[in-house]
């Protein structure tokens, strides 16, 4: 059962399929007034400041500053449904409620004389069918908070990641899903280091962690899945690994337990370099961007170092070219993707190797405000400069969430300041590579999937 | 391949044993599948890779019940054995020469970890100069590391430690993972009359496997193995002082382990190897040699004529090089009035042998003066024959009345 705090599912509203013809209002009016009558709608589609439409509708928020304000306890939250529900016989009518909300999703029905909010029609709302254009969804993404949330988080609480740092989550979130039944690897770097195998013979988990050598982490975790299938016990191998440890010097025994097809789950949080030691460069650091060890100064013989000077390497691709049971990469911005990718990752990793690749982006390295993660992980992939797939060997390569109509790159670099001393003709390569690696994944995707 | 004996009933007396022809690396290989280790993980190099494939054709023909890994190289085979031992499997592997270079970064952790890992080294020389053939470099370079590591004289001394390893591995006062050397090609291929123990006495002999009771990997029992330690602060200095006490402890209770399971061995099978240190015609001797390994053959021959000759020599073998048998080296030096050291490797900061460097500080805890010298021979593969353990025996005998000579005593410098 879920707690009060919860997020829960809602209607969602994509702006720019909205052409304001009012048919969802038409719809909810018709439902909960038995009139025609716009105005008593629920769901209110305005004009936007701008060009096209916005919403007014309650967004069954987590934190309800309606009850807050409510001095007659006539709004509650449903601990079950996550419905903000109105009691009639309590209100008042001083609709203070209509002030606390900052979405107007609570307003007086003049019909009625009281408030009215949207109740999602008991999770079938009406507007939703109603639209022409499917602007409005009725969503889901609350299922991972639902019902992750619900099973045991078995990491200590207290790790101690930068402010801002998604990485914490994303362990907590994988770990909760993996389960009990679970030895963990995390080799030196952000995971580790904020905590999770402990301090001076603490511990920072629940179930059996380790560090492994930055080198060998795979090669460790096969010796221990190994055992477990000799004597008949079902374990989970899993990894929590940086980028720098699987792409450069831990990627022999990567490469190693792929091809003998170890049944691991092997999770890349890839903030593209090495972080916890202080922002060094790794090979999956990008083109340009400034590390500890890729500088930015005036440089000799006219010269200037501006940054790194190769591109990345592609860990997920080298993966694919393992043909391993299952690959995928992921971004902390598009959790319902990565929990179907985590999901389809146990599985293969019970059957042989399974690697899953999350672009994780760094405040603290990538030189972005800490508020601004999510915000950035967004823009990689709307900018195409981080690609959303997954592959197997039956189905090979299909993009889970493409890009038809990619933002310029430059939305994505001028988010950070590790790219702020970019020339233009390195923005022109950044954006070059971009349309490049989109091209050469289509065709995989194309000729894998044939 | 003669490994159909293995299933061949046996009436001999104490305990059941045939009779085979086979080289070190083959007799390697039959030890291990009668110690029944649950993992075994294997990279080729020479001149050890006849005993992988060994295991691996006696782990085909469902002679051995393991499971093995053919890792991508020697780093990752050591590592899937830690994973595996932290599982509670009972695991082994061989390497040598750049392939024990190539896995120091795991070695270091695995004595670190008390995992009782066995490793054969079938050692080899250092490279450069590029070289493939025997030699003590390799061991030698990675012995202040916490392993424990035993040299063997003969094929048959290979088979029997070999499974002797095991238990002392992982009696429960050491814990320490260990090294059973054997000589590059003088051992790995010289070939041998041995005699193979029945399975059910060696079962009888190894008893209950338990090698993950004080750290583990398991669900069961969760915990964080190798949390960060250390510092300067809070529990770190104390905690990670515990640790290295502990890895000291283990070592010292090794050497009265190697000699316990020696004894059980002998009692057992038959066959009594010296476990730490082995005295040759010491009595009555004035002056000793000291050797490693297969070299000692041909150091007993010299040393018998020698004797016949009317010379006053006697020999002392080390079988436990590490940890160092400090104890049992002083009672055999105590006999001796001078000392001649012959190393198959070099040592490069003091410019002589690295046993010879190790016995200098037992030599100084005899409390009288006992002249010495280092002799360094064998490298890369060459032979030392018992001619030059005459020359040997004879620059010794020197010291008793001469000043000792600072520089070492390269023996194959004009072969």
């Amino acid at each position: 059962m879920a707690m009060f705090g919860g997020a829960y599912n809602t209607i969602a509203f994509d702006a720019a399929k909205c052409d304001g013809c009012g048919d969802c209002m038409t719809a909810c009016a018709t439902a909960k007034t038995g009139t025609v009558d716009q105005s008593r709608s629920r769901i209110q589609i305005v004009g936007s400041e701008h060009d096209g439409f916005e919403l007014a509708l309650c967004r069954q928020c987590g934190d309800p500053k309606c009850v807050t304000v409510c001095p007659a306890a006539a709004l509650t939250k449903n601990g079950d449904s996550g419905v903000i529900e109105w009691n009639a016989s309590k209100c008042v009518d001083c609709l203070l409620c209509t002030v606390g909300c900052a979405y107007a999703g609570i307003a007086l029905d003049a019909g009625s004389g009281h408030v009215a909010k949207c109740d999602t029609c008991d999770g079938a709302p009406a507007c939703v069918p109603a639209c022409p254009h499917q602007a409005l969804t009725y969503i889901t993404t609350s299922r991972i908070y639902n019902e992750v949330g619900d099973w045991e988080d078995l990491f200590a609480p207290g790790l101690a990641g930068c402010q801002g740092c998604n990485t914490e989550l994303l362990m907590r979130h994988t770990l909760r899903r993996v389960g009990p039944e679970t030895v963990l690897a995390t080799p030196p770097g952000c995971v580790p280091g904020m905590g999770s195998v402990g301090f001076n013979g603490t511990t920072g988990t629940k179930v059996p962690v380790f560090h492994p050598l930055l080198t060998n982490t795979a090669a460790m975790l096969a010796g221990i899945k190994r055992q477990y299938r000799r004597v008949g016990r079902e374990v989970n191998a899993l990894a929590i690994a940086g980028d720098g440890g699987a792409s450069d010097v831990g990627f022999q025994s990567l490469s190693g337990a792929a091809e003998r097809n170890e049944q691991i789950l092997f999770m890349v949080v890839d903030n593209e370099g090495y972080m916890n030691t202080g922002m060094q460069r790794s090979s999956c650091t990008p083109y340009g961007a400034w590390t500890s060890t890729t500088p930015i100064g005036k440089g000799s013989g006219g010269m200037p170092s501006q940054g790194k000077t190769q591109d990345a390497k592609n860990l997920p691709l080298i993966m694919v070219n393992h043909r391993c049971e299952y690959v995928a990469t992921a971004s902390t911005a598009y959790m319902q993707d990565l929990y179907d990718k985590l999901d389809k990752a146990i599985q293969a990793s019970k059957r042989g190797f399974a690697y899953l690749h999350v672009y994780s982006p760094c405040t603290t390295g990538w030189r972005f405000p800490t508020d601004q993660n999510m915000e950035v992980a967004r823009k990689a992939v709307e900018t195409n400069f981080v690609m959303l797939w997954e592959y197997n060997p039956k189905d090979g390569l299909e993009f889970t969430r493409p890009v038809d109509d990619p933002l310029p790159v430059t939305e994505y670099l001028k988010a950070m300041g590790r790219f702020r001393h970019l020339s233009p003709d390195q923005i022109s390569h950044i954006q070059g590579k971009v349309v490049e690696n989109l091209a050469f994944v289509k065709q995989m995707a194309h000729r894998q999937s044939a | 391949m003669t490994t159909a004996i293995l299933e061949t009933p046996s009436q001999t007396q104490p305990a059941k044993q045939k009779v085979m022809l086979c080289e070190g690396n083959e007799a390697a290989a039959l030890g291990v599948a009668l110690a029944r280790p649950d993992m075994v993980a294997v990279y080729p190099i020479t001149p050890q890779s006849s005993l992988v494939e060994h295991v691996a054709k006696l782990i085909a023909d469902g002679r051995m019940d393991a499971d093995i890994v053919d890792a991508e190289g020697e780093h990752s085979v050591l590592s899937v054995l830690q994973g595996g031992a932290l599982a509670g499997a009972r695991t082994y592997t061989a390497t040598c020469g750049p392939g024990l270079a190539f896995m120091f970064e795991p070695y270091f952790r695995t004595s670190g970890m008390r995992l009782p890992i066995v490793m054969s080294i079938v050692t080899r020389d250092g490279i450069t100069p590029q070289s493939v053939w025997g030699g003590h470099q390799d061991a030698m370079t990675v012995r202040e590391v916490g392993w424990v590591q035993v040299y063997c004289e003969t094929v048959q001394e290979v088979l029997d430690t070999t499974i002797m390893a095991f238990k002392i591995a992982e009696h429960h006062d050491v814990m320490l993972p260990v090294n059973v050397c054997l000589d590059g090609n003088y051992l790995s291929y010289g070939t041998s009359r041995v005699e193979l123990p029945d399975q059910a006495e060696v079962d009888a002999f190894m008893g209950v496997k338990d090698v993950n009771w004080h750290v583990a990997l398991d669900p069961l029992r969760p915990m964080a193995v190798d949390p960060l330690t250390g510092g300067s602060g809070g529990k770190g200095p104390s905690t990670f002082v515990r640790y290295r006490k502990g890895q000291c402890r283990g070592m010292q209770n090794s050497l009265r382990v190697i000699e316990e399971v020696h004894e059980e061995w002998a009692q057992r099978f038959g066959r009594r190897f010296a476990p730490l240190v082995e005295e040759y015609r010491l009595d009555g001797a004035d002056y000793a040699i000291m050797t490693l390994g297969s070299m000692t053959g041909a150091a007993k021959d010299a040393i018998d004529e020698a004797r016949d000759a009317g010379k006053k020599v006697g020999l002392i073998k080390i079988k436990t090089f590490s940890p160092f048998p400090v104890e049992a080296l002083l009672k055999s030096l105590n006999k001796v009035q001078a000392l001649g050291v012959v190393d198959r490797s070099v040592g490069f900061r003091w410019n002589c042998g690295p046993m010879y460097q190790e016995t200098m500080g037992v030599l100084y805890r005899l409390g009288r003066h006992v002249p010495s010298m280092s002799f360094i021979g064998g490298l890369a593969g060459a032979d030392i024959t018992v001619g030059h353990f005459h020359r040997v025996i004879e620059a010794t005998e020197k010291l008793l009345s001469s000043p000792a000579p600072i520089e070492p005593v390269w023996l194959n410098e004009k072969d």
